[in-house]
């Protein structure tokens, strides 16, 4: 007999989605303070250090969208999809943006 | 440095539940080692936030003098690509590592897509751990050539 299932629990779906979510406003972030002066400044300005402001605001955002998608369902497979190319690709667009403007 | 220690400890933990999870045995079997995946899932976070304390808290305080060594010296590199990638790269690695005990929370013996899940998440921890170790020793490599350049 075949009891297996493919149904995830639905924090793994919403800390899933808040993952990919927080990993893109991560990437998007770098390339914001690089380009725009006044970002890093805000961000220096907020906790006296842009990375300590960085970190707490993808952090927040994690937490945030978590709460967003807490409803959502999901197959396990799309959701690894959705992982995977997510933190590769804004992985892929930090070091890319500091191999090309660093 | 501490956060370099822990930062390993969490990579070989990632390493530890990716090879439990490719050998946890079907529903039909008691002797499961979900409970190591669980731990082993839980160390990996713990240790990844001492990490990025330890490590967040020498970069804001200490890495300063260093920066302005490794520009002027001739692999400024270390810190144009190197730092500046590692330092927004962890909080990816951090970020993955606070979700690994969630993934690892789900039946992992009956559901399939659960462990394929772990396995995704805990492979990128390894090999994202990997890669920032290695720019920190580029890091490093970049104050070291500074230095001998003077």
């Amino acid at each position: 007999m075949n009891s297996e299932t493919n149904k995830l629990s639905q924090p793994t779906v919403a800390f899933g989605l808040a993952l990919v979510a927080a990993s893109a406003v991560n990437a998007a972030l770098v390339v914001a303070k690089e380009k725009i002066p006044a970002v890093q400044n805000a961000l220096q300005y907020a906790t006296g250090h842009h990375w300590i402001t960085h970190a707490a605001i993808v952090l927040l955002v994690f937490g945030v969208c978590a709460g967003i998608f807490s409803r959502r369902t999901m197959e396990a497979s799309k959701l690894i999809k959705t992982i995977v190319a997510g933190v590769v690709l804004s992985g892929l667009v930090i070091v890319a943006f500091y191999l090309i403007a660093g | 440095m501490a956060h370099v220690f822990f930062g390993v400890g969490c990579l070989l933990a990632a390493l530890w539940v990716f090879v439990e999870v490719l050998n946890v045995p079907n529903i039909a079997t008691s002797n499961s080692n979900t409970g190591r995946i669980r731990g082993m899932s839980k160390a990996a976070a713990v240790l990844m936030w001492a990490s990025f304390l330890a490590g967040g808290y020498w970069y804001v305080t200490f890495y300063k003098p260093d920066k302005s060594l490794i520009l002027k010296g001739p692999l400024p590199l270390a810190h144009s690509l190197f730092m500046e990638t590692k330092e927004h790269l962890v909080i990816m690695l951090l970020l993955l590592a606070t979700y690994l005990p969630i993934a690892a929370s789900n039946n992992l013996s009956a559901n399939r897509g659960a462990r394929q899940l772990v396995l995704g998440v805990s492979g990128l921890i390894a090999l994202l751990a990997l890669w920032t170790e290695g720019e920190g020793a580029m890091i490093a490599m970049g104050v070291k050539m500074a230095l001998l350049a003077k």
